[in-house]
């Protein structure tokens, strides 16, 4: 067979951009954390101005920490891996270039966006639905180069780091558009097409897969790239790769509603969250033990190549972090844990620790290829690793003991378990402020490590010349039957690639394990009978047929498209089974014990403020089915209770106390005072204040197409006309500006707080429903 | 091109013959294909990994069976429900030792349950009636309870109802329940301290 020898120069230009990009966000995002962490120690630093406060700005600092520093850092690492691992150049400069640019400009309009208040009020999915639109888009762009790019492939297998990417644009793709579905009432407003519990469920289900397919997955394909390559060691363990892959993107879809434990979600879903996040530790440490394991033979390496020592360090807080999230899922664990700092330690071992250390690595070991010339200096990269280490255990050491502590106190009881030890909620946060202040100084240490990598690269950059990589490949050229020849015995067509012992062993198991979860009588015994043949055949076939399906993985390797539509089939699996039937069954019309009464319309118009102002960034609105919960708050929520809410509006953090009953408890005036400055009321507070919602009028006219969207989302509203909108607004306006007249505080009915008000009254508020009989209530 | 030579295949022929299959069963051979330069071993899984995997997925099965197929566990409804009731009963019986207006004026003149009512008072009462007592006449929200006008009654028990089950209308809340019995007895005996015992 002749060959021609074909010379490659790959696209490295788009890999400086994105690592340039990654370090400017990087330095943005981790300075707006160091400013936010700030303002829960010192409320002056909220200024008072409605821009620069918490709410606001918190969104504005985890977005740019996964969207645009890890964002940047995943394409410079997919983009230069990728190219090297199919020897191909990335298939379009131009979407290349588009890709880069339209990613950037999405960042920046998420900078603007978000400090001015447009928020569509679900964590990690704040931006408007304009911004949606073109992340949905570029993400496309990114997949169809990336696909193009395998396409035109002249490495017929496919490395373990491309399966990741696969993983990667696939799952991100269908997570950020299934989460970010809404109907908009205005160009930079809309409301999401869940609400409630389902809200709730697909939000976490998007959120915690954020967390695995945004922040782990494609940084694991980054590790099995760049370790090997820094070690100079062969990968540890082939098969490892395999099973640990294939476990992992399957395991994690199912795990999202470990975010939900103890709340009004069905019971089943938050069984079935929390022992799937306990299956996902063997699968993460899988990766943690290919990673550290390459470097058997090259330990030595990690005294004097910064480069290891970051990645070493990386992957550690990776193990570490995938020990801690399996624990913080068990039920009890998280009845202390969660709305606590600990679960901020846990999230920032992962960026700080798992993300940040590895984005050090990978610049460090790219600038060097990238720009032809040596790293500035050596001894700076290793100082800047000694500061981020230490910046980043004074942070998790600080959020550990603040959570710990702080839900300790909260969950205190006294007197034989009737009462709470610290009644004032106020008790627990300034027990914890050392620990706020600590954490603000190992975030600031790691920003310090950060600018350090900065100056590091400017200084070797100056004078330097780019160069681009290029690799020479021998290209068939032999008469086109033998090709074809070749070509057909490696293709893998539809029927092979599923109709197979390992695929359909898999779907027959995965299958009859959800029938044994989710049915019930029969088709629950039905489901065990099954599962258990399917696992004994798996067993026996393993054994006789084992060589062969080797020989088939073999095979799907060099058969791109099949092996991304089997990914593909892992990821929607566990999404299916936990959307669906809650989408199905959890409706107004199916809710038992009691159902929210839908808000008013100034009610409504208040219910936007809140979430504009970011306000569940410290409050929840879930009482979970929990005593010390119950005795702070009242009654635990039930489910019915948020059902109308586009967006649910649970929370995932308490700074402040719990929201969801706090309807009637105070009088309007103690929340107007409350708002102008809640140190007045409430001694030792770290909320903003909120003087502007005195000043600004009420966005009525916006509120005729918000009820049309809500009534097609199915709140029962009747047919209101703009004119009798307007009036019942008046009408409740007035009635709560007079009160607060007759209380000794005059404001305007117009004025926003009046609508914020309203709807802080109306928490809580219900209907009672006929109990229906108990048999009904079953499992779901 | 497979530049990493195999450190076991240098020595003799037999000897190499031997490491290779001790190394294969080990996993410690290289793949023939490479990646850019990249080398994979094909590693056994480790027993002790393989213990946690397998350890997991026992648990799901036996966690589900347990909690969701035989119900044995309480669903977290009829948990808390039950946890509650059991509290409910735990105050009733301690409220029936009931507090007159004697053992309050008692207690206002004694330093232990006034101090603790002064603690529980800041943490809780004072962001409406203030630390001064004096709520309203000092822009606070709450009433001046330090002047002789009462607007629930003044006396001790008077107090005691109005801390139990508040008065909703003008914002004040029951905080009995919240509180307890004993920190509303102190706190109680913490406002009488300021005034006269008849």
């Amino acid at each position: 067979m002749s060959q021609q020898k074909l010379s490659i120069e790959y696209n490295d230009k788009i890999v400086r951009q994105f690592v340039l990009a990654c370090v400017i966000w990087g330095a943005v995002g981790m300075l707006v954390g160091v400013f936010v962490a700030s303002q829960l120690n010192f409320w002056r630093l909220n200024f008072d101005l409605p821009w620069l406060t918490f709410g606001r700005l918190r969104p504005l600092h985890t977005n740019a920490v996964i969207f645009a520093f890890v964002g940047n850092m995943m394409f410079a690492g997919v983009y230069y891996s990728t190219q090297r691992l199919v020897k191909a150049r990335l298939a379009s400069d131009f979407l290349s270039q588009l890709h880069f640019w339209g990613w950037q400009l999405i960042i920046v309009a998420a900078a603007i966006t978000l400090p001015l208040g447009f928020t569509r009020g679900k964590e990690y999915a704040e931006l408007i639905w304009p911004i949606n639109i073109a992340v949905a888009l570029i993400w496309v762009v990114f997949a169809v180069n990336f696909f193009w790019t395998l396409a035109r492939r002249n490495e017929k297998a496919l490395y373990v780091a491309i399966w990741f990417y696969i993983a990667t644009i696939l799952t991100v793709a269908m997570l950020y558009i299934v989460n970010h579905l809404s109907i908009p009432t205005s160009l930079l407003h809309s409301y999401p097409i869940f609400g409630g519990v389902q809200d709730a469920l697909v939000q976490w289900w998007y959120g915690h897969n954020a967390v695995a397919f945004f922040l782990t997955t494609p940084i694991l394909g980054i590790m099995y790239y760049f370790m090997p390559k820094a070690a100079e060691r062969p990968v540890y363990s082939y098969r490892l790769s395999i099973v640990h892959f294939w476990s992992l993107v399957f395991i994690y879809i199912w795990a999202g509603p470990h975010h939900l434990l103890n709340t009004a979600l069905p019971g089943w879903l938050q069984t079935m969250g929390m022992t799937f996040s306990l299956m996902l530790w063997a699968p993460s440490w899988g990766g943690m033990l290919n990673g550290l394991l390459t470097l058997r033979g090259a330990w030595h390496k990690l005294r004097t190549e910064p480069v290891i020592k970051f990645f070493v360090a990386g992957i550690t807080f990776y193990g570490m972090a995938t020990f801690e999230g399996p624990l913080l899922s068990i039920k009890a664990v998280s009845a202390l844990g969660h709305y606590t700092d600990w679960i901020i330690g846990h999230v920032h071992a992962g960026a700080l620790g798992w993300n940040g250390f590895m984005a050090a690595g990978m610049i460090y070991w790219l600038i060097p290829r990238l720009w032809d010339k040596p790293l500035h200096s050596t001894s700076l990269a290793n100082i800047h690793f000694w500061t981020g280490l230490l910046g980043i255990l004074l942070y998790v050491a600080a959020m550990w003991s603040s959570g710990i502590t702080q839900g300790l106190m909260l969950n205190g009881t006294t007197e034989g378990g009737t009462i709470l030890s610290y009644p004032n909620f106020l008790d627990t946060l300034n027990a914890i402020r050392p620990l706020m202040l600590m954490r603000v100084i190992g975030g600031g240490l790691y920003l310090v490590g950060w600018l350090l990598l900065a100056y590091n690269m400017w200084q070797t950059l100056r004078g330097a010349v780019p160069v681009n990589g290029s690799v020479e490949v021998y290209v068939d050229t032999a008469p086109a039957a033998a090709t074809a020849q070749q070509r057909a015995s490696e293709r893998m067509g539809w029927l092979p690639a599923f109709g197979n012992g390992p695929v359909l062993l898999s779907i027959f198991l995965v299958g009859f394990a959800t029938l044994w979860m989710v049915g019930s009588g029969i088709v629950s015994a039905l489901g065990i009978a099954g599962a258990l043949v399917t696992l004994v055949a798996g067993y026996a076939l393993l054994y006789s047929r084992g060589k062969s399906w080797q020989d088939w993985y073999e095979k799907l390797l060099l058969n791109a498209l099949p092996f991304s539509v089997l990914v593909f089939v892992s990821v929607a699996a566990g999404g299916l089974v936990q959307i669906i039937p809650t989408v199905l069954v959890n409706k107004p019309d199916n809710v038992e014990d009691r159902l929210q009464i839908a808000y008013t319309p100034l009610e409504l118009a208040g219910r936007d403020i809140y979430v504009r102002e970011g306000c569940y960034n410290c409050h929840s609105q879930m009482i979970r089915t929990m005593v010390p919960d119950v005795l702070r708050y009242g009654d635990y929520s039930r489910l019915g209770e948020s059902l109308y809410d586009y967006p649910f509006q649970w929370g995932s953090k308490r700074t402040g106390p719990d929201l969801a009953r706090v309807g009637g408890k105070y009088p309007d005036v103690w929340h107007l005072r409350h708002m102008e400055n809640p140190r007045s009321i409430s001694v030792g507070s770290n909320m903003p204040a909120y003087p502007w919602l005195s000043e600004n009028n009420t966005d009525v006219a916006a509120l005729p197409s918000k009820i049309n969207v809500q009534r097609m989302l199915g709140v029962p509203y009747g047919p209101l006309t703009p004119q009798q909108i307007f009036d019942d607004v008046n009408a409740q306006a007035k009635a709560i500006s007079k009160g607060l007249r007759e209380a000794g505080a005059y404001v305007a009915p117009e004025k926003e707080i009046i609508a914020l008000i309203a709807y802080l009254q109306k928490l809580g508020q219900s209907e009672q429903l006929t109990p229906r009989a108990v048999t009904t209530a079953a499992r779901h | 091109m497979s530049t990493h030579t195999n450190a076991h295949a240098s020595h003799g022929a037999a000897r190499a013959a031997a490491a290779t299959a001790a190394a294969a069963a080990d996993g410690d051979v290289l793949r023939e294909h490479t990646f850019d330069g990249i080398q994979e071993y094909d590693k056994r899984l480790p027993n002790w990994w393989l213990a946690t995997f397998y350890g997991a997925i026992a648990f799901w099965i036996g966690y589900w069976f347990y909690v969701e197929q035989a119900q044995l566990a309480l669903s977290p409804q009829a948990a808390i429900e039950l946890e509650m009731s059991r509290i409910e009963a735990a105050k009733l019986a301690s409220s029936a030792s009931n507090l007159d207006d004697a053992t309050l004026w008692q207690m206002s003149r004694n330093a232990v349950f006034v101090n603790a009512g002064r603690e529980t008072f800041n943490s809780v009462c004072a962001s409406c009636h203030l630390t001064s007592l004096k709520g309203v006449d000092e822009g606070g929200i709450g009433h001046n309870l330090v002047d002789d006008t009462w607007a629930h009654g003044g006396n001790p028990t008077d107090i005691l109802a109005v801390i139990n089950n508040g008065v909703l209308a003008k914002g004040m809340p029951a905080w009995g329940p919240v509180i307890g019995a004993k920190k509303t007895a102190e706190v109680i005996a913490y406002i009488l301290s300021y005034h006269e015992a008849p």
